[in-house]
């Protein structure tokens, strides 16, 4: 049992976090509010990075726990922490050139409700990026796989400016797709839970990480407002939340790299945890922050958009602690 | 990142559960039940099962771990320590019902007494000797270094006269490692210093003090003129506050591991609770129920995470968190187990209520958790200021 990273991930860490904080500025993320192809030129930084997705996942959590504290628009996460994992699962021909980045793409699953289990519904919701990746991987009960290049994509607005998701109406004559094994879709599906839990455990970060600074540096009452008892326990609070939400998630990615038993358990913690950690670093945030967190200018609002965006996608908390709850009663 | 333990720790847990499962008295079986239950009286405050279980576990070398054979271990390393307190848990097995002796008096005079008080230590952790801390006082409680009982020197010795409260054990203790006030002039963290004291000295006067669950284990404890001999002063004079944060360095990383595996064994209470009432498959009762073990897990996780951080020489600021998150939670754990029983909450008659008041006794015992041994709150001001940096109220 050890959580400290070997030499290779501090490496890796480090090195993601170079990189996004000059690749990846806030300037970046309002750009692309209304211009997505602003976040071309960080996908030709990350595309280097695309070989994560088929290797350990706790490499690639610690790597989305970067994406996520600059809250990274892009193709990346959908390629290498969804659609690589699920052509890895089938031993798709097209493997090689997603891990080496020349191509992107994304995974469409859950039907009307919203949930990501396979069913044959014909439109498919929450779909990341899905207008400008290469290949769409649909889904359907079976479960199928059915690769489709540039299906028609209907944007589905959320608050998040940062994550665009989509629906797509699966083609008529999309064939019958290939076969897949549930367990091996199964893995496919806490692989990417757990990872976006690691980028909402990043995301988390970068508001405690504001909001601590905020803390230090306002004063009122001739007094840094950190000094008080009040904005000191909430701050305690917050980072309690961020410590075991960050802890829950690495049990989780070594539970999944060493196809431990807890693994089903540790998923639904770890999205679970995430989502709290992440809720409340976004609401308790912009209350120490004040009248200025309200504000378009102030870049708070950037994070709590994609916190709360995040929450809701592969399962919101109480998604995951009712199929918790299937697993322990 | 590697989420086993080796093969060397296995066979280490394998000795350890090996001696358990021949020598676990039945008493100490259901250990913690029986320690928390409020069911013993003052006269049996440690029963003699206990003293003997004690007295095993140090002269098979299992009471400390990380001590060496003499002071009842084995020179454990960090890892094998935090599988022995793992597997201690587990079992529920406790090693002691008294805790001052071993886990506050030992390392404290191991690291700031003379030869002579050392030699104290060997008694304190086998349990031969039972001592109690006299700390908390009418007017220091969080406030721990506002303690006003008074130590005048006269010469060769000091004379003592003033009170503590909440003091444990008092009335089995033949010790008192006792914080008083020597330099009333000086800023108050300044002149305390800490005094071994016999509790037989004319003068001491004890007064058990009943929690809220009914039990009396911990009293008042009044100083009247007691005299006790100058070589009785711990460490330098007026030099006593640092000794205050004298524990065991070596299992501080893994006292979280209790509370954890505690706080499991509920929720599992919950859910066979549950199951009995008929709300197993009430949705909201499910959504709670994996709330907690999601709380729970993602808890010894960061214990987990905190420890390996410990034993690759990092300090462990994980304590804090875990202390005030163990102890929140298992409040309302009871509480829940409570609500499960509707009209039938509150009732403590054992013909009654759910397996005898189990759930209502738990919940009244787990108000002492948030407060003793650093409240919630003094957690949240530790956290804020030593882990995050946060400036202090001026």
């Amino acid at each position: 049992m050890d959580f400290t990273l070997s030499e290779d991930q501090e490496l890796l860490r480090d090195t993601a976090r170079q990189l996004l904080a000059r690749e990846c500025p806030t300037t970046l993320l309002r750009a692309h509010i209304d211009d997505p192809t602003a976040a071309d030129p960080l996908w030709r930084h990350l595309k280097d990075f695309a070989a994560l997705g088929d290797g350990p996942l706790t490499d690639l959590c610690l790597f989305v726990e970067e994406t996520g504290y600059v809250a990274a628009p892009g193709p990346f996460f959908p390629t290498a922490a969804l659609f690589a994992p699920l052509l890895a699962a089938l031993g798709s021909d097209l493997l090689p050139s997603v891990l080496s980045g020349e191509v992107t793409g994304t995974v469409a699953m859950a039907g009307g409700d919203g949930v990501w289990l396979p069913n044959d519904d014909t439109v498919k919701t929450f779909i990341p990026e899905a207008d400008r990746v290469d290949q769409v991987a649909i889904v359907s009960a079976g479960p199928v796989v059915a690769l489709v290049q540039s299906p028609p994509a209907r944007r589905v607005q959320t608050v998040d400016f940062t994550r665009r998701q989509f629906e797509v109406e699966v083609p008529a004559g999309t064939g019958p797709g290939q076969p897949l094994d549930p367990e091996a879709l199964e893995t496919v599906l806490e692989r990417a839970t757990v990872a976006l839990a690691a980028e909402m455990v990043g995301t988390a970060r970068r508001l405690f990480d504001m909001t601590l600074a905020y803390a230090k540096e306002r004063v009122q009452f001739d007094a840094p407002i950190g000094s008080f008892q009040a904005i000191q326990h909430k701050l305690a609070d917050m980072a309690l939340d961020l410590e075991r939400a960050t802890s829950a998630v690495s049990y989780a990615a070594m539970a999944i790299d060493a196809k431990d038993a807890d693994r089903h358990r540790a998923t639904h913690v770890a999205k679970a945890a995430a989502g709290a950690a992440v809720k409340r670093a976004a609401k308790d945030g912009i209350q120490i922050h004040g009248g200025i967190g309200y504000t378009w200018e102030h870049d708070l609002h950037l994070f709590i958009r994609r916190a709360y965006a995040s929450e809701h996608w592969l399962g919101a908390s109480d998604w995951h602690h009712d199929r918790l709850a299937d697993l322990l009663i | 990142m590697q989420l086993a333990w080796g093969p060397e720790e296995e066979a280490f847990r394998a000795e350890l559960v090996a001696f358990l499962d021949e020598h676990v008295p039945p008493e100490a079986a259901v250990g913690f039940d029986y320690a928390d239950s409020g069911e013993r009286e003052e006269g049996d405050l440690i029963p003699a099962w206990a003293r003997a279980w004690q007295a095993m576990l140090f002269d098979n070398g299992w009471m400390i771990p990380a001590y060496p054979p003499e002071l009842g271990g084995r020179n454990c390393t960090p890892v094998q320590t935090l599988i022995y307190l793992e597997e201690m848990a587990r079992r529920r097995v406790p090693r002691s019902l008294h805790f001052p002796g071993y886990a506050i008096v030992a390392p404290s005079l191991l690291e700031f007494g003379s030869e002579q008080q050392r030699e104290l230590v060997p008694a304190a952790i086998r349990g031969d000797t039972v001592w109690c801390i006299g700390m908390s006082e009418p007017n220091a409680g969080s406030d721990l270094a506002g303690l006003s009982t008074r130590a005048e020197l006269q010469d060769d010795r000091f004379v003592v006269n003033g009170q503590k409260v909440w003091t444990s054990y008092a009335m089995a203790a033949q010790k008192c490692f006792c914080y008083v006030r020597t330099d009333p002039s000086a800023p108050k963290h300044k002149g305390i210093s800490l005094l071994i004291l016999d509790m037989d000295t004319p003068g001491i006067d004890i007064r058990p003090l009943r929690h809220i669950s009914g039990a009396a284990n911990f009293a008042e404890v009044f100083f009247t003129d007691v005299v006790v001999p100058s070589e009785n002063l711990v460490g330098t004079l007026n030099d006593g506050w640092r000794i205050t944060q004298g524990s065991l360095a070596h299992e501080r990383a893994g006292l979280w591991v209790e509370g954890v595996s505690r706080l499991e064994t509920t929720i599992h209470g919950l859910i066979d609770l549950a199951t009995r009432r008929g709300l197993v498959d009430d949705p909201m009762v499910r959504r709670r129920l994996a709330e907690l073990y999601e709380r729970a897990a993602s808890l010894r996780a960061l214990g987990y995470k905190g420890f390996s951080s410990f034993a690759q020489g990092s300090s462990a600021p994980e304590h804090s968190f875990m202390k005030m998150a163990t102890s929140e939670l298992g409040k309302e754990c009871w509480e829940l187990g409570m609500e499960l029983q509707g009209a039938y909450g509150a009732v403590v008659d054992p013909e009654r209520g759910e397996e005898q008041g189990r759930w209502v006794t738990g919940f009244f015992m787990s108000f002492a958790n948030t407060i003793a041994g650093g409240s919630s709150e003094i957690q949240r001001n530790i956290i804020a200021q030593r882990v995050l940096g946060l400036p202090r109220a001026t």
